[in-house]
Formats: structure tokens, C-alpha cells, sequence
């Protein structure tokens, strides 16, 4: 009798202890809620989107929202400058949770990485030496055009000028980063730059680069970015689209957009179909 | 970690990525080209009589071996830039390789003449050879046979150094690299695959240089 209670105590315990050695399979969002601490991988070298201030300090839209994302978590931001490339690798390792980052949100990418419903959109804009005579889009088929390698912009104007310019006298130069472009622009190395609107906009009102102005936008299409993070985090990837919807209709991002970049937040939604 | 490796973008982007090898492969071998040549006569400033071409050739090889080369690529791109002087991509990167080049071999040259004993150079003008005829087949086949070694190294450090001249644009391996990765964002397989290409072109290096230095050690072999 007092054999088969002992016995029945360890086997009580040993079941307790195998329940709690074995939890149920936490997701991102458990790490992240049972971390106290949201890990964002921000590009700190695009502003308006993600830079350094005055003391060093991560600045910008791209920080902002992340960390007002850990406050109605209830956690700590923590942001990681990364580089565009580093991008990948930092959530991938485990060393961020999300990245912000305005990325692009294309197929390809989207092969690798998850992304969530977009929270911002830019517009392709070319940016011009005070001096130029380009007014009109068109006129850059015969000019030498600057862009940073790798970006949506880089494709989309390969793109567009194989189809619609032809027999334009003209090339593409590739850049390692935005700043190249902007000093390539600066130098007179090429005729001129494409970037998104709101770095134009940014670097316009920076004593560096006075000799510049911003020249016509791009007839090809908006670029559409979204959060990143692993690819099969699902219960992570509804939390940050909620988050995104949240921070839209209660005018987060509309304040946000107001205070980093200036005018009315761009509509977040495609026209005609559901996302 | 939690990823699927997935090769097929990389075995899509092959051709591209070999093809950008051989823009690696092309500004190594002509910088080293051009770095043997003037690290040559850079070492023979340096051991001049005349102080002008002792100050030039030195002031070369302090700067070319004390500032990092991704700082002499951006002097050759941006910094020439700056004063309405465009060289391409490709001129910028080998002109810089070349400057880095030619620096460390003019070191590696004085080297290897002091590894040549000086009576050797008496003894042919002795036997009545001119001062070129015993630099041309007495001290220069020495010279080149105790510099050897080194410079295959620095052949291999051309290669590698060449990565660098993605940052001006140019689009040899890593720039191809770089740009593909921002494409499918396969950031591991792009990178990995990458670094077995690169090491396999150091290696054809290697053997290309053993099998080129063989006539200059013919007589040691034949010793042992």
C-alpha cells in the first residue's frame, strides 16, 4: 500500500516534470513576449526611414514604428543597425526579431522571407544637378543614369528602359548605396539619380548636396514595402499585419509619416484586390 | 537556425556569377602585370642617386603600403570625382590595384636584391658584360627566383582585393554577388557559393604561377 503511494507520487511528479521540460512550440511571438524585448533590424543609413541623430541615437520612421510596436507589446525596442544586406542574415541567425526596413515586398524575396502587408509606399523620383535641363521624364533615355544595385527602382528601370526606350542613347550606373548615387549626381559622374521620394526630399534639405534638385517621378509603379521576418512564422506575421492595420486606423502612422517625411500618409492599399 | 537552403536561384545565376569571375580574373592579372612592371622601377627610383626619383619612389610605396586599398579605390573613383576626373569603374579599380600593387613589389624587389649577393654583379662585369647584360642574365633570373614566393602571394591578395572594387561599382564576382543576393535575398547560398568560387580561382592562381615559375627553378630541381 505505502509502496504503490510512493510509486504513485513519482509518477505524478515525473509527468509534472516532463510536461514542463517539454513546452508547447513557442512561436516568435512567445520568444519575443517572454524576452521582454523586441529586437527590429533597421537600416540606419536611409533616411528619413532609419538614421543616426544628433548623438548617435537611431532615428527615424523605420525606428519609430518599431518602437511603438514594443510599447503595445508591452516590451523593450531594441533596434540593430544593419546594412541592406545584413538584412537577411540578422533574422535568419536569430539576432533580430522583425526587420523594419523598407523592403521592397517582391515574389522573389518573398521565396525566402515572410512579409507582412505593406506600411509603406514610396515613389521612384529622379534627382537632377541644380543645373539640369531635364524636365520631362522621357528625357532620360539618352542620359546616364545613376541607381543603387540591388533596389526595386534598379530593376524596374532596367526594365523600363529595354521596353519603351529602345533606341535611347543612354545607360544605367550601379551604385553600391543610396549615398553613392547622390554623390555620383553631386560630382556630375552621371546625369542623374533614381531614389525614392522620400530620400530625395531628405538629402534636398541637407546643406551636402545644395547643387542638387528633384526631377520627374517615375511612371513605373509604387514601391510597396512590408515587415520582414522568417517565412514559416505565422502566428508572428498576423501579429505584425494586425499591428500594421492598428497603427493605420488609429493614425499612428499618419502622425508618424507627418513628423519623418511631411504631407498626407500614401494609401496602403492596392485598388481591386484583396491582399 | 531555421532554414531551408534552396541552390536553384544559384544555379540560375551561374553563368552570370562566371562571368563576373572573369572580370575578377581580369583586373588581378592586369594590375599584377602592371604592379611587376613598375614596382620594378619604382625599386630603381628608390636605389637612385637622383633625390626627385628617391622621394617619388618612396612617398609611392609609403602610401600604397600604409593606407588600406579600399581607401585608394575610393581615392581613384570618388576622390578624382570630386575634381571633374571620371574614370570608370574598371579604370578606378585597376589604377587603385595597380598603385597598391606596384608598392608592395617595389618592397618585395629590394628584397630580393639584397638576396643576391653583390659580387655576382662585379664578377660579370668583370667577365666584360655590360651593366645590362649582367642585370638581364645574372642578377634580375636571381632576383626573380628569390622573389617567387612572395609574389605569388601577392597575385593571390590581387584576386581577393579586387572584392573591393565592388564599392566603386564595378561588378566582378562580389558586386554580382551582392546584387543577386538583394534579388532573392538567398543572402547564405549566394555568399557560400561565392566563397568556393573564389577560392578555386586563388587556387588555378596558384598552379598557374607554379607551372610558369618552372624554367626559373629548373636548376634546383636538377640539384636535388
Amino acid at each position: 500500500m505505502k509502496n504503490t503511494t510512493v510509486l504513485g507520487a513519482f509518477g505524478a511528479l515525473a509527468l509534472l516534470g516532463a510536461t514542463l521540460a517539454t513546452p508547447a512550440a513557442a512561436d516568435k511571438l512567445d520568444d519575443v513576449l517572454g524576452s521582454g524585448k523586441l529586437r527590429c533590424a533597421v537600416v540606419l543609413d536611409f533616411p528619413p526611414m532609419g538614421y543616426r541623430d544628433a548623438n548617435n541615437e537611431p532615428a527615424g520612421m523605420d525606428v519609430d514604428i518599431c518602437k511603438d510596436l514594443a510599447s503595445r507589446m508591452g516590451v523593450d525596442a531594441e533596434v540593430v543597425g544593419v546594412t541592406w544586406a545584413e538584412r537577411i542574415p540578422s533574422l535568419i541567425s536569430g539576432r533580430t526579431d522583425v526587420a523594419i526596413a523598407s523592403s521592397s515586398d517582391s515574389l522573389e524575396r518573398a521565396q525566402t522571407v515572410g512579409f507582412s502587408i505593406p506600411y509603406m509606399v514610396f515613389q521612384f523620383q529622379s534627382l537632377l544637378p541644380a543645373d539640369s535641363e531635364i524636365t520631362e521624364w522621357d528625357q532620360l533615355k539618352d542620359a546616364n543614369v545613376g541607381v543603387a544595385v540591388g533596389t526595386t527602382y534598379e530593376s524596374e528601370l532596367t526594365d523600363y528602359s529595354a521596353a519603351n526606350w529602345p533606341d535611347g542613347k543612354g545607360k544605367i550606373t550601379t551604385f553600391q548605396a543610396e549615398n553613392d548615387t547622390y554623390l555620383a549626381v553631386s560630382q556630375g559622374r552621371v546625369e542623374a539619380g533614381i531614389a525614392t521620394d522620400t530620400a530625395i526630399a531628405n538629402i534636398l534639405q541637407s546643406d551636402s548636396f545644395s547643387n542638387l534638385k528633384a526631377g520627374p517621378v517615375a511612371p513605373f509603379g509604387a514601391d510597396i514595402v512590408g515587415f520582414m521576418t522568417q517565412r514559416n512564422e505565422f502566428g508572428w506575421i498576423n501579429y505584425l499585419n494586425l499591428y500594421i492595420n492598428h497603427a493605420y486606423r488609429d493614425g499612428t502612422l499618419g502622425d508618424l509619416y507627418e513628423t519623418h517625411i511631411g504631407g498626407e500618409m500614401p494609401d496602403l492599399t492596392t485598388v481591386g484586390v484583396y491582399y | 537556425m531555421d532554414y531551408q537552403f534552396h541552390w536553384r536561384p544559384v544555379i540560375q545565376a551561374l553563368p552570370d556569377l562566371l562571368k563576373a569571375s572573369l572580370v575578377t580574373l581580369q583586373v588581378s592579372l592586369i594590375a599584377m602585370a602592371l604592379g611587376l612592371m613598375i614596382g620594378l622601377v619604382l625599386y630603381f627610383f628608390r636605389a637612385s642617386q637622383l633625390r626627385v626619383l628617391r622621394g617619388f619612389g618612396s612617398t609611392w610605396v609609403e602610401i600604397a603600403r600604409n593606407t588600406p586599398s579600399l581607401f585608394q579605390i575610393f581615392v581613384f573613383y570618388w576622390g578624382l570625382g570630386e575634381f571633374g576626373i571620371f574614370l570608370s569603374s574598371y579604370t578606378a579599380v585597376v589604377a587603385a590595384l595597380t598603385f597598391n600593387c606596384a608598392g608592395y613589389m617595389a618592397e618585395t624587389y629590394r628584397g630580393g636584391f639584397n638576396a643576391v649577393n653583390a659580387g655576382q654583379d662585379k664578377a660579370a662585369r668583370t667577365l666584360g658584360m655590360t651593366r645590362f647584360q649582367s642585370m638581364r642574365y645574372v642578377v634580375l633570373p636571381q632576383v626573380l627566383r628569390a622573389i617567387y614566393g612572395p609574389m605569388t602571394n601577392q597575385f593571390t591578395w590581387v584576386i581577393l582585393a579586387s572584392s573591393l572594387g565592388m564599392l566603386a561599382g564595378l561588378r566582378e564576382l562580389s558586386g554580382e554577388t551582392q546584387y543577386f543576393n538583394s534579388r532573392t535575398f538567398r543572402t547564405f547560398e549566394f555568399f557560400a557559393a561565392t566563397a568556393v568560387i573564389y577560392y578555386l580561382i586563388a587556387k588555378m592562381a596558384l598552379l598557374l604561377m607554379a607551372l610558369l615559375g618552372r624554367p626559373l627553378f629548373k636548376a634546383e630541381r636538377a640539384k636535388s
